[in-house]
């Protein structure tokens, strides 16, 4: 006669039970896929078809193209000052909305806006900001300030497009930044603060001493996020101008467009993941200190 | 002096929120204001149009009259030639006439919402059962399930796309359209899945245990306390992350745009939109209008789950 199980047994064998299904999904659709990627990489990838297998070529021919190296410093720079200036204009967000003042609730849930919309509907204003026939940047530019003396085409021009996606990466983040933020700073002891006040602190001393030590561990686990998800970021850069090549974007390019080399794609895919892992190494040893 | 530099801070702090405000709002002024406007209106930098002008929207949602005349050829032809059957004539006009071929938003719309829908669906319920499992049972690998699920956050759409689309193109989905929307759907349950366990899984942790005890009690099962308990306590939750999932969904573009590639009729709302700039047809109005009616939806539904979804996203579980 098969023993009975014991309750713990039954309550084990239901959990098992009920989070199969989506554990069999991630699995599938996330950890098998990373996994078949390294393989793919290793081959010359047809659509359909059987794919040959040709070793690290993939993987020599991305590093010895210079415009994969122009790519990474693209990355970088807008990784950089994407997640810079995010993280610090979320924190100035938060600061303020932390203060009381007329019609505080109204203005909360309009800033959360460029958080909620969809990329795709907001990039057709920015575009139209900056067009360089109709645009209002180049009117108080050029015709009002007279800075330059002729129009432009800000979003057409690389070097100058990429400020405009790190502008556009800040407007479309900070809202998360601030809600975090702000999260973080509703629980700090308001005893300290008095405490501060009656040493004769100034603000900005407060902010150092008791703020700033308040937020320091959700300010570098954000700005960690904020780094992970802008080197990964596609749509907000890729919909806005396809000028600014960035890393995903030169994979879907090499990938998706043209002669579609998918093996090539899946290299550059690896050599993303493992840059990323490497940086992140390094910044939870140095900043974060675990 | 004191008061002076009091009123100055005061100003100063007043300038900021200000700016924080417009910096926000600016853009979706700038859509709403451009949808409005004529086309000899563009260059002109004020926000207020000088004229209304709702052909844009009227177009989009197949309101009013045809904005499109029948041109004076077609006209000609169809005087001179006597012998088509009225049947025929309607169908000549109706093509000509046609502004739906231009951007279909309707279809495109009908398509994000069945998308979205279901994909938040199956996620929901895929992370209601999920949640209360590694919530509340103990069972070996639990705890490696609880953490793990957020390490997802490392990769980033471009590294899973390449082999879930070979993946898809091996079993055949990629080749039909039932393939290619089933292919579509259960990625992007598995996009939002991961965060879905994790706030649900957070909640539910919030509700007190002795509530199913006495459950327990009178003899309910586990699934009788996720139905009759858990569920009704946690309906402000499960309809944050159903909005989370549908936003998420109602969103994206680069799987669409790889999937549906070869599918036109399946289009959803933000590939439309591409397709609309690109083509032959972009005309600022038409564009910006488009763009309103995309981003309403979700515009509103985040007003309807703002608060939830703010005080959820600060207890860590969120993903973009």
């Amino acid at each position: 006669m098969r023993q009975s199980l014991t309750l713990e047994q039954k309550k084990a064998r239901l959990g098992v039970q009920l989070v199969l299904p989506s554990v069999i999904v991630i699995g599938l659709l996330i950890i098998y896929p990373v996994a078949y990627n390294m393989y793919l990489s290793m081959f010359k990838v047809n659509l359909v078809g059987s794919n040959t297998f040709i070793g690290a070529k993939n993987y020599t021919n991305i590093i010895t193209d210079i415009t994969f190296w122009q790519s990474v410093l693209t990355t970088f720079l807008y990784v950089v000052f994407s997640t810079f200036g995010t993280t610090l204009f979320g924190l100035i967000v938060a600061l303020a909305m932390n203060k009381k003042f007329p019609l505080r609730m109204i203005v909360r849930s309009i800033i959360i806006l460029p958080y909620v919309a969809p990329v795709i509907a907001i990039v057709y204003a920015w575009q139209f900001f900056f067009d360089p026939v109709n645009g209002i940047f180049i009117h108080v530019v050029v015709e009002m300030l007279g800075l330059y003396d002729q129009r432009f085409n800000l979003i057409g021009t690389p070097e100058y497009a990429i400020w405009v996606a790190i502008i556009f990466s800040i407007w479309k983040s900070f809202p998360f930044t601030y809600l975090m933020i702000i999260a973080r700073l509703q629980t700090i002891d308001t005893t300290l603060y008095e405490a501060a006040e009656i040493d004769g602190c100034s603000s900005w001393k407060k902010f150092l001493h008791i703020t700033f030590p308040e937020l320091y561990f959700v300010l570098g686990t954000l700005i960690l996020l904020r780094f992970v998800w802008n080197f990964n970021k596609f749509e907000e850069v890729y919909l806005l101008t396809e000028n600014v090549k960035t890393l995903p974007i030169y994979t879907y390019f090499k990938a998706f467009t043209g002669v579609m080399d998918l093996g090539q794609g899946s290299a550059l895919a690896v050599i993303q993941f493992v840059l990323l892992i490497g940086l992140i190494l390094v910044y939870v040893k140095k900043v974060l200190k675990w | 002096m004191v008061k002076l530099l009091n009123i100055c801070k005061k100003f100063g702090f007043f300038l900021l929120i200000v700016f924080i405000v417009l910096f926000s709002l600016f853009p979706f002024i700038q859509m709403l204001s451009t949808s409005l406007k004529y086309s000899w209106d563009w260059g002109n930098p004020s926000l207020i149009p000088a004229k209304i002008n709702i052909e844009a929207y009227q177009e989009l949602l197949g309101l009013g009259q045809k904005s499109v005349d029948l041109p004076e050829s077609i006209q000609n032809l169809l005087d001179e030639t006597p012998d088509i059957t009225e049947q025929q004539r309607d169908a000549i006009i109706a093509k000509y006439l046609d502004t739906g071929s231009v951007f279909p938003f309707g279809k495109y719309f009908l398509n994000s919402i069945l998308f979205s829908l279901s994909a938040a669906s199956v996620s929901l319920l895929l992370a209601v059962f999920g949640a209360y499992s590694i919530s509340r049972l103990k069972f070996r690998g639990s705890t490696l399930i609880r953490r793990g699920v957020l390490f997802v956050y490392m990769f980033g759409g471009i590294l899973l796309l390449i082999p879930l689309y070979k993946i898809s193109v091996a079993l055949g989905l990629a080749g039909s359209e039932e393939g290619s929307v089933f292919a579509l759907v259960i990625i992007y349950v598995v996009q939002t899945l991961p965060v879905s366990l994790y706030m649900l899984g957070n909640f539910f942790r919030s509700i007190p245990y002795s509530i199913e005890e006495a459950a327990f009690v009178e003899g309910c099962s586990h699934m009788a306390t996720i139905r009759k308990i858990i569920i009704p306590l946690s309906l402000a939750a499960l309809a944050t992350v159903f909005v989370y999932s549908f936003m998420i969904a109602w969103n994206e573009y680069l799987y669409a745009s790889v999937f549906l590639k070869s599918y036109k009729e399946l289009f959803t709302l933000p590939l439309g939109l591409k397709a609309l700039f690109v083509s032959k047809n972009a005309i600022w109005d038409r564009i910006m209008a488009a763009s309103m009616l995309t981003a309403i939806p979700v515009v509103i539904l985040f007003m309807f789950v703002q608060k939830y979804l703010a005080g959820n996203m600060a207890s860590g579980g969120v993903k973009e």
